[in-house]
């Protein structure tokens, strides 16, 4: 077992753990899950002992309890496994939903370098499929797992009480077809997850190039090389998968062999214990045909141990999520509420890029900084220095006479993100977003000041008409326009605002201008990232990042 | 949904052989199952009749499992075999179906990959490409579990359930007919459930993802409400919103597992009317042990590869539903009028490249980008577009290429038309002549491991080392350092100097500087009357 998996493991169980799923709750699935799967082994039990003892011709009387607990056996199980299904889910999804909520609760306390640089379709995965996958942990493998156990505990009772010898070797037939299988699923799962996580990478880069180069492959007459690249890397995914498979194939052969073994075996017993008369008729039917009921239960083994290891790299993935924690957010936080602001041969990048040129720039309070430069040549990652998200990667930032820090960000230092996100509740809900207190009279103030009263009166709702997915569509202009009000309406003194790579419409521009002649008004600092240079007459200083 | 979509069988060989080699294996089965429930019988039979067992209670099927199997030795060592037969039978079936399933997932992503890629440039537009490799990586992954799990259940479904009540009526009649009977009652409850909820469910399901789509709102804004200092306040929202969907889902689940209940509970509820009934009968004498014990064993197995069927359905839906979408996206387009032949290109080596009236609509069809373009580019010098992002200059470059067809105007070498709005020369034999290198060049798999400047240069090299007649250059300089940038415009000069036509889209002032001619792009909205 290698330490990922460990780690992995270890992770599963602190998010399980965090679930909150009480002991009760899945004690109360896996007891319906017995009964369920208890019926069927039942159902053999006494069936094969009334139509034993049936044979010998006895009084109707004498069977017909047994008959009637055939029919309740047959009605019982199609219910409790309904119970079952009801109780599992619904432990699962009461742990999902706190797991969630601890789970962004703990993002939202990170610092705000983990928070800022989460790109959105890792988010969404996530807190969508992997939270689930938990849950998925609870139902597809832990019940089954546990339900598997008693039931065959119950199967081998049964033959036990009747035949010891016999309840032996059921026993061992049930362990080792429940047992064989898992370790080779695991196997197989471990396999899947090394080879088939690389070979899988590759298919999707070679399947994107060829889709994406397509114009250049023609161009350049490469097209057949591109589709070639993509065969080869299916035709590596698909030995990856025949590897991964063969443990799988013979998981499969496992479980029929020993359901097998268990059936020959217990049937020469039964035969012959009868036959000598040591075993009444009935019980002999017993113990010989319950193997073909008692396997159903272990059957569940192979996808439970499949479905651990799914949740175990889920739950992995979602403890990094949250654990790069940022040692900086400790400290005392200084929150100044003066706006100056000071940039002292500032270079800065995320990891692993090419640190920008140092730049230098000094705004006083209620100034304009406008950062300029080509695309990618790192505006935003100064943006993001400046809120504290990075440490500058070489030179000083600073901000109210404080160094820029993780502290500061959202209370001293207000960011507009270029792709911010405009949430699926209404306008007047949106604008809150920066702060809470916003009442109405203040909302049409700041849609005013930006253009977009007329567009809001026009909605059916007004103030509150739903936007974003699911209520009203919102076009790229509203959308910035709406973003820079919700910019405006913050405490923050100092207000950075990055600016889309498209050119700006003029109503873009007109909202720019606005905004910061206010926000100057107010004494507060704007830096403003720009491609459009007819803005920069606003700014005070300017400063490029091309070299 | 179909449970085989026929598309699968036509079109995807491997999907073909492997439907027919699990019918087959599906069959086998049934007879081994068939063969082991006599061989129980048999050996069962002799040690709880209370008198010897004076006629062949297996009837005519006897024939297939002769008296001699109630011996114990013969008896046993036949099940050994039927045992390790099912083993074997078990292995291989899941060998193939893995192999199979990952066969058929290459082939229709390799299928799709090249239809995209034999689209014209424009067919990306909207990110669909992003889209589409969604489909072909994890949507049709999920085709493995439709190929390993739920089609071999289907097999013995339409195998086994048959074999099993042909062979029951051949035991015992009566027997036969409970099963028989309540076999239709299957779907039909399930029909009838599903009937029943079906608004039910279909406003739990709406109310679920609705539910879902808002708190993943709420938690995809969370960097945004992280840089206005506003992320503590949802995490209680967070779980409101994670409550009422919990209660939706359950609600939902609530009604969709009433089918698996009636499916269980009717044959569970089958299987015991018939022990029970034959109890009654045997005491009565109207049915022998034998018989009894061999119907005992059957009539489970006429009922589990349904329940086995029902309960894998869901898991394979998702795998059906992206198979879907990728026939539908090959057969897109199929019938797009082919542009007319222009026959061979003309070699446009010494000739002036004459662009006049070009336009080409966007793709939402509210603009022209470029709007009216004509221009002149000679051999020798260095043609640069210029103009703000979005007017069309990398369009245009795109339209001299020929693998964009333009709305409107001609491209023209020595006066020969190569593209026209509605035809253009023979791909291969005019793109042989043209080098061009776009704004983030992909240069294949092993490409992508190189940063974006990395690649502009590669690209570049290629473009000015290949000897081709018309060079298309889109940005060249946009990702690169002043050095590189100065180097890149000397071997644009070179180039021109030995021959060729350069045409450069660009806004860089260094660029336009070095161009012999600038030509100023621009696009127009479609009016009304357009």
């Amino acid at each position: 077992m290698s330490a990922r998996e460990l780690t992995d493991m270890a992770a599963l169980r602190a998010a399980i753990r965090d679930t909150g799923v009480t002991r009760w709750a899945i004690a109360r699935a896996v007891l319906a899950g017995t009964l369920a799967l208890g019926s069927a082994v039942g159902l053999a039990a006494v069936s094969a002992w009334l139509i034993a003892k049936a044979a010998q011709m006895p009084s109707p009387a004498d069977v017909a309890l047994a008959a009637t607990v055939v029919r309740l056996f047959g009605i019982s199980r199609g219910l409790f496994r309904y119970l079952e299904r009801l109780a599992s889910h619904d432990a699962a999804l009461r742990g999902v939903v706190t797991l969630r909520e601890r789970t962004y609760e703990r993002l939202a306390g990170s610092g705000a370098r983990v928070v800022l640089g989460l790109r959105r379709g890792d988010i969404v995965a996530r807190m969508g499929a992997d939270l689930d996958a938990i849950g998925d942990a609870v139902v597809r493998a832990l019940i089954p797992l546990a339900v598997a156990g008693t039931v065959s505990a119950i199967s081998v009772a049964i033959v036990a009480v009747i035949m010891p010898v016999a309840g032996v070797i059921l026993a061992l037939c049930v362990v080792l077809a429940g047992a064989v299988p898992a370790v080779l699923t695991a196997r197989s799962a471990r396999i899947a997850a090394v080879e088939g996580t690389r070979a899988r990478a590759e298919v999707s880069a070679a399947a994107l190039s060829a889709m994406d180069g397509a114009t250049e492959h023609r161009v350049w007459g490469t097209l057949g090389e591109a589709s070639g690249a993509l065969r080869t890397a299916d035709a590596e995914a698909e030995h990856a998968h025949e590897l991964a498979s063969r443990p799988a194939a013979w998981a499969a052969g496992a479980q029929t062999f020993f359901t097998g073994v268990a059936l020959v075996a217990l049937l020469a017993l039964g035969v012959l214990a009868a036959d000598a008369g040591d075993l009444d008729g009935p019980f002999a039917a017993v113990v010989a045909l319950l193997p073909l009921a008692a396997f159903e239960a272990v059957g569940a083994v192979p996808p439970a141990v499949q479905q651990y290891f799914r949740s175990a790299a889920a739950a992995r993935r979602l403890a990094e999520l949250t654990e790069v924690e940022d040692r900086t957010d400790a400290g005392p936080a200084p929150a100044p509420r003066a706006s100056s602001l000071e940039l002292d041969h500032l270079s800065v990048a995320w990891p692993g890029m090419e640190p920008t040129r140092p730049v230098s720039a000094s705004v006083a309070p209620g100034g304009v900084l406008a950062v300029v430069g080509r695309s990618g040549v790192g505006k935003t990652t100064l943006l993001a220095t400046l809120a504290g998200a990075l440490p500058p990667a070489a030179g000083h930032a600073t901000v109210g006479g404080a160094p820029s820090s993780p502290a500061l960000t959202g209370t001293t230092v207000a960011m507009t993100a270029e792709d911010a996100h405009v949430f699926g509740t209404t306008v007047l809900e949106n604008l809150r977003v920066a702060r809470g207190d916003v009442d109405e009279a203040q909302a049409w103030d700041v849609l005013a000041l930006v253009g977009l009263d007329p567009w809001v009166r026009g909605l059916p709702s007004g103030l509150h008409t739903e936007l974003g997915a699911g209520g009203r569509t919102v076009s790229g202009g509203e959308r910035r326009r709406l973003l820079l009000a919700r910019t405006a309406l913050t405490s923050a003194p100092v207000v950075l605002i990055d600016e889309p790579a498209e050119h700006l419409d003029d109503a873009g521009a007109d909202a720019l201008r606005a905004m910061v002649t206010r926000m100057r008004g107010e004494g507060r600092t704007v830096v403003l990232v720009t491609h459009d240079l007819s803005l920069l007459d606003l700014a005070d200083s300017v400063v490029t990042l091309d070299d | 949904m179909k449970p085989i979509d026929p598309r699968l069988i036509r079109r995807i060989g491997p999907a073909r052989r492997y439907i027919l080699v699990t019918a087959g294996l599906g069959f086998l089965t049934a007879l081994l199952i068939l063969a082991q429930a006599l061989l129980i019988a048999r050996l069962l039979a002799p040690v709880l009749s209370p008198t010897d067992l004076a006629e062949d209670g297996l009837h005519w099927w006897g024939r297939l499992m002769p008296e001699g199997t109630r011996t114990l030795a013969t008896g046993l060592s036949l099940l050994a075999l039927v045992v390790l037969s099912r083993t074997a039978v078990a292995w291989l079936q899941e060998r193939l179906a893995h192999r199979a399933g990952v066969r058929v997932i290459s082939q229709l992503r390799e299928m799709v990959v090249d239809h995209v890629a034999s689209r014209g440039p424009r067919w990306d537009s909207g990110g669909r490409t992003a889209q589409v490799a969604t489909l072909v990586t994890r949507g049709l992954d999920d085709l493995l579990p439709y190929f390993v799990r739920y089609l071999p259940q289907l097999a013995l479904a339409l195998t086994v359930t048959p074999v099993m009540l042909v062979v029951l009526l051949g035991l015992d009649w009566l027997s036969a007919v409970i099963a028989a009977a309540t076999l239709p009652l299957v779907p039909m409850f399930m029909i009838l459930v599903g009937l029943v909820t079906q608004e039910r469910s279909a406003r739990h399901l709406e109310a679920m993802q609705r539910l879902g789509a808002r708190t993943l709102d709420l938690i995809e804004g969370l960097p945004t409400l992280k840089a206005l200092g506003r992320e503590r306040g949802p995490a209680t929202r967070v779980r409101e919103l994670g409550e009422a969907q919990r209660r939706a889902t359950m609600g939902s689940l609530r009604v969709a597992f009433l089918s698996g209940m009636v499916l269980e509970l009717l044959t569970t509820l089958a299987v015991a009317i018939i022990a029970v009934t034959m109890g009654f009968r045997l005491i009565a004498g109207g049915i022998g042990i034998e018989t009894a014990l061999a119907v005992l064993v059957l009539a489970p197995e006429v009922y589990l590869p349904l329940r086995n069927v029902g309960m894998h359905f869901h898991a394979s839906a998702d795998g059906l539903a992206a198979a879907d979408a990728a026939f539908a996206l090959l057969d897109e387009d199929a019938d797009a009028p082919a542009r007319a032949s222009l026959g061979v290109a003309p070699d446009p080596r010494g000739k002036v490249l004459d662009v006049a009236g070009l336009a080409v609509a966007t793709p939402d069809g509210s603009r022209r980008a470029p709007a009216d373009l004509s221009f002149t580019a000679a051999p020798g010098r260095i043609t640069a577009l210029r103009g703000p992002n979005g007017e069309g200059k990398s369009t245009a470059l795109l339209a001299l290429t020929g693998l964009l067809t333009p709305s409107a105007g001609t491209v023209a070498v020595g006066g020969t038309p190569v593209v026209t709005d509605a035809a253009a020369v023979d791909e291969a034999s005019w793109l042989a002549h043209v080098a061009w290198v776009p704004q983030r060049p992909d240069l294949g798999p092993a490409g992508r491991t190189l940063s974006l400047g990395q690649r502009q240069r590669t690209a570049l090299a290629r473009a000015f080392d290949s000897d081709r007649a018309l060079v298309l250059l889109d940005e060249p300089t946009s990702h690169l350092d002043r050095a590189s940038r100065a180097d890149v415009i000397a071997r644009m000069r070179a180039l021109a100097d030995a021959g060729a036509t350069v045409v450069v889209a660009t806004h860089e002032a260094e660029v336009l500087d070095a161009a012999d001619a600038v030509v100023e792009v621009t696009a127009a909205r479609t009016g009304p009357a357009a």
